[in-house]
């Protein structure tokens, strides 16, 4: 069964498209990795997912249903920046968010919970973290932590945007591994990034997008230089070591 | 003089009791508070359950006091979350205008009495000496319901408090749980309102948690602390008055002086909290709050 099928959506907000032609199946179990320039619409696809974007045509299925039946099973990375360091929680604290769901209103946070929360803390290489504060742990750490976050909640489906921005090596690194496990046990990944490295090698597949899905499919079908130039607009440069660099202005 | 002989007096362990009921839960709802940014939200509803608690008096005598109240919070809870999901709160000025109107309004309406007076301070500063005990079982009453409410939304309202998109991912409403705290906040100030008033009641949503995230990264502990704290204040602010009008002729408002114990706490704490921030400069709190208006 496919995780996520993508049939000639158009997305965006109150009806407005920001983001054309999506046409997209990711199978369960598969790695799916968005690039493009800032404003693509790489993010618009993940909310998307989420049931926070509109499908304004074409169709959208998410684990075989409506993208809000999906939520339960599917477990989202914000941005980091997005989130307020000064605000007194411990990193114990955010990934028993992940937990929240499942709980539910009535039922006291229980030691199944606790427990899940502490190996999904393990799985990113924070064990052992869990009473220090959010906000005192490096930007890579926070990171970690909030992917933690997502495990506990044991998704079918992983959504990760930008999660590389602003980390360090080793927590790159911490992150990666935690999602190749992930896929390993079956749950499909949608990842957005600029380090096309991280695309060619974590990918089975790469959806290139800039206002519109200018291609996807394997990673060495999507990640040519003729490709990338074309959707970057002449940004993308050729190293001679056979690497590409993409320039954002 | 004893330090517990002033609440032999009925009267001041009444006073006494209603501050510890008030305590109990503005110690957590201030944390809410303080997590959400919603100064704002308590701002405005001082403004605006004050006609409220006229109007209330007016058609039904000191027992109106709490239906007026209700109503005109729980309207203003209503109308300031659909207003901050709108975004239509992003004008300060016209905001001040109507909250001040409502403000005026409410004086308009008590200076048509002829004990024009001694009404208009006691709904502002409340009559914290004349707690009836079926105010108290009001009070108490209230303080159930307004714990259950945040027990049961707890976890959500933190979520939510903590990273909106990613609550909104997790499926829940943000909406109506920026309506559930809304109301939450609007039911401390109809419960503290006799006691305190309109214009102090703002204080024991904002100081207790404002203090003792000064002292503590922990929600939990902030709660707890914020809690004791105000009892302690509520204590000796009735003291300090009882003794300074027994012992020597001044007259001092019960309600102001423990909310003055009450910053004189957090002026106690603040060295503390920037003692904490100086030795590990990551942990300095306050710094560059922004959207402070909607939260």
């Amino acid at each position: 069964m496919s995780a996520l099928r993508f049939s000639y959506a158009s997305l965006g907000y109150r009806r407005t498209a920001v983001l054309h032609d999506v046409d997209l199946d990711l199978p369960a179990g598969r790695k799916l990795v968005l690039i493009g320039p800032n404003g693509a619409g790489k993010s618009t696809l993940i909310r998307s997912v989420l049931g926070l974007a509109d499908v304004v045509t074409g169709s959208l299925e998410v684990l075989g249903g409506t993208p809000a039946r999906a939520r339960s099973q599917t477990g989202y990375v914000p941005q980091l920046d997005t989130l307020d360091a000064d605000f007194p929680v411990s990193a114990e604290q955010v990934v028993l968010m992940g937990r929240y769901r499942r709980i539910g209103w009535w039922r006291p946070t229980g030691a199944a919970d606790r427990r899940a929360a502490a190996v999904a803390l393990d799985r990113v290489g924070l064990a052992g973290r869990s009473r220090d504060r959010f906000g005192l742990l490096s930007g890579g750490q926070r990171q970690r932590v909030l992917l933690a976050r997502a495990i506990a909640a044991e998704p079918r489906l992983l959504l990760l945007d930008e999660p590389f921005n602003g980390v360090d090596a080793a927590s790159r690194e911490a992150i990666l591994v935690a999602v190749r496990e992930l896929t390993a046990a079956g749950a499909a990944l949608v990842l957005s990034t600029h380090d096309l490295a991280v695309a060619r090698d974590l990918a089975d597949q790469v959806c290139l997008l800039n206002g519109r899905q200018w291609a996807a499919g394997a990673p060495a079908e999507v990640l040519t230089a003729e490709t990338l130039r074309q959707a970057y607009g002449g940004r993308a440069v050729d190293l001679p070591d056979g690497q590409m660099l993409v320039v954002e202005s | 003089m004893g330090w517990l002989e002033p609440f032999r007096a009925p009267f001041m362990a009444r006073a006494l009791a209603e501050l510890v009921l008030l305590a109990v839960i503005c110690g957590p709802v201030s944390v809410f508070v303080f997590v959400r940014r919603l100064s704002f939200v308590s701002d405005a509803l001082t403004h605006t359950v004050f006609p409220g608690v006229v109007v209330g008096f007016i058609a039904g005598g000191l027992s109106g006091i709490f239906v007026g109240a209700l109503v005109a919070g729980v309207a203003t809870a209503l109308a300031l979350t659909l207003l901050t999901r709108r975004g239509a709160l992003s004008d300060d000025a016209s905001t001040a205008v109507v909250l001040t109107a409502m403000f005026a309004l409410g004086v308009a309406l008590v200076s048509r009495r002829s004990s024009y007076t001694t009404d208009l301070t006691s709904f502002l500063f409340g009559r914290l000496l004349t707690v009836t005990p079926g105010q108290l079982a009001e009070t108490a009453v209230l303080a159930v319901v307004i714990l259950g409410l945040l027990t049961l939304g707890g976890r959500a309202l933190l979520f939510r408090a903590f990273d909106p998109g990613g609550a909104a991912a997790a499926g829940f409403r943000t909406g109506w749980l920026d309506l559930w705290l809304n109301v939450i906040v609007a039911l401390v100030v109809v419960a503290a309102v006799r006691a305190v008033g309109t214009v102090l009641v703002i204080a024991l949503l904002i100081v207790p948690a404002a203090a003792t995230r000064l002292l503590t990264d922990r929600l939990a502990v902030m709660a707890a602390l914020g809690a004791g704290l105000t009892v302690a204040a509520g204590y000796l602010g009735l003291l300090i008055s009882w003794t300074a009008s027994v012992d020597y002729g001044l007259r001092l408002t019960s309600a102001s002086a423990v909310v003055l114990v009450l910053v004189a706490a957090y002026l106690v704490a603040l060295p503390i909290g920037l003692r904490r921030s100086h030795l590990d400069p990551r942990r300095a709190v306050g710094g560059g709050r922004r959207d402070e208006l909607v939260g």
